[in-house]
């Protein structure tokens, strides 16, 4: 136990030392950030319970995770509907795409591994937003979620985590500016490195207003600004995130967050996962192009009432 | 990648607790499982297209011709690994196993995409045979 826990320190250690390696450096002196990255991954957000405050695994049990981790998995065992297509019939599943492995157990870093508990307030007010659309849920596309209508996919963030497939994006970087755009679902963040300010508080932007600064090697990026229709796990508009984007060796930038809402958790927390280089290309993913999805499910909806009304010779009160 | 995908076949076959398959939208509220359909027929067009590609087929029955619509996932991943547009093209007959649309219409997904002779539409290792 305690030889495991001295490996499991010497692998933090090695972790949080400083890189001797020297990154690549754009014209302007800053590490070059430039390119396409995946985070695709098989480490959860949340250690599971089981591995209590256990933060990185052994080389051994990293090998036999990852072995279990990529054994292809059918659509019903992953999702838990037969009316689906197969992810391994498209290359969606993670045992055919690269993946940007870690030691860690979790994403989320520190000695819980987890989320911390939804305040009173934040569960409260969830649940009453989740009751008004309660009955509603087809109604029309407004009722339906900000990703099924193709506007803001839920991984996208910030902070970024990995959407389960298509899991690109690229860094474009000039002395002004970092451009980050994400394969799913199109979106690019440009984010101003001029030391501005956020916008007032009455500008709300679908991935927030982010501005960026370099400490040291970091790239340092803020944050906020996010519509009440942002949910992050139960954050809306009050959500703050900060990223933290460093170089580590020439195929990886370790990707930090923090993120901080008083009003849904009782107090901040953070996470880590690595971005490793890809060779490219990444992929338009235009998503309002063939978003038949939508208009089948509200159709088939539809179909029901009247199917209903059919029988009962009532109309629905909606 | 054919390796890398034989090498994950041949791995043991222990289930991990998986985090709930990140769909796009609610199949379950678009397509019906009371509604399992077997279609046979000759593709017409396949629109590689997101966020679901979809495989258009002419059914023949003794009633006369249908054009079903087949949901199937993102065409990304297929295109990084070797598939191209080619892939599938107007002609080849195809056999569909899935579950048909709520609204009734002639629209299924697409649970499993074969060949006539069985072979699986789109997997890794058929990339390299595909016409580039």
């Amino acid at each position: 136990m305690i030889g495991r826990w001295l490996v499991a320190m010497g692998v933090a250690a090695a972790a949080a030392a400083p890189p001797a390696w020297t990154p690549p450096r754009t014209p302007d002196g800053r590490p070059d950030l430039q390119g396409i990255w995946t985070n695709a991954t098989i480490t959860p957000l949340e250690r599971p319970r089981e591995l209590g405050a256990k933060e990185y695994y052994t080389e051994e049990e990293a090998a036999e995770y990852r072995k279990k981790a990529l054994v292809p998995q059918s659509t019903a065992e992953r999702g838990g509907t037969e009316a689906h297509y197969e992810f391994t019939q498209f290359g969606l599943d993670r045992s055919q795409a690269q993946i940007a492995f870690s030691m860690r157990t979790s994403m989320i870093v520190g000695p819980e591994g987890r989320v911390p508990p939804v305040t009173a307030e934040a569960q409260q007010r969830n649940a009453e937003r989740a009751a008004r659309n309660k009955g509603h849920e087809f109604d029309g596309p407004e009722n339906r979620t900000i990703q099924e209508r193709c506007i803001v996919w839920g991984n996208e963030g910030p902070p970024m985590l990995p959407p389960g497939y298509n899991s690109f994006l690229q860094i474009v970087q000039t002395p002004a500016y970092v451009a980050i755009m994400q394969e799913m679902i199109h979106d690019a963040r440009i984010i101003p490195l001029d030391g501005s300010a956020h916008p007032p508080r009455s500008v709300r932007r679908w991935l927030g207003d982010s501005r960026g600064r370099w400490e040291g090697d970091t790239l340092v990026v803020d944050t906020t600004n996010f519509t009440d229709q942002t949910n992050f796990r139960g954050s809306r508009e009050n959500l703050h995130v900060v990223e933290r984007f460093t170089r580590v060796d020439d195929a990886t930038i370790r990707y930090e967050f923090t993120v901080d809402d008083p009003t849904t958790w009782a107090k901040p927390w953070s996470a880590e996962l690595p971005l490793v280089k890809d060779k490219g290309p990444i992929y338009e993913y235009a998503c309002h192009e063939a978003n038949y999805g939508l208009a089948n499910n509200l159709r088939g909806a539809r179909a029901k009432e009247k199917a209903e009304e059919a029988k009962t010779g009532k109309k629905d009160p909606q | 990648m054919p390796k890398r995908a034989a090498i994950a076949l041949a791995a043991a076959t222990m289930l991990l607790t998986a985090a709930p398959a990140p769909a796009h939208h609610a199949f379950s509220s678009e397509f019906d499982v009371e509604k399992p359909l077997r279609l046979q027929g000759v593709v017409t067009v396949m629109e590689w297209v997101n966020p679901h590609s979809w495989v258009h087929v002419d059914v023949k029955s003794p009633e006369g011709t249908a054009n079903w619509m087949v949901e199937g996932g993102s065409p990304n991943q297929l295109l990084r690994l070797g598939f191209t547009k080619n892939a599938l093209m107007p002609g080849m007959e195809i056999v569909v196993t899935g579950f048909q649309a709520k609204d009734g219409t002639n629209k299924a997904v697409g649970r499993d995409l074969t060949f006539a002779d069985g072979r699986k539409l789109f997997l890794s290792e058929s990339a390299a045979g595909v016409q580039k």
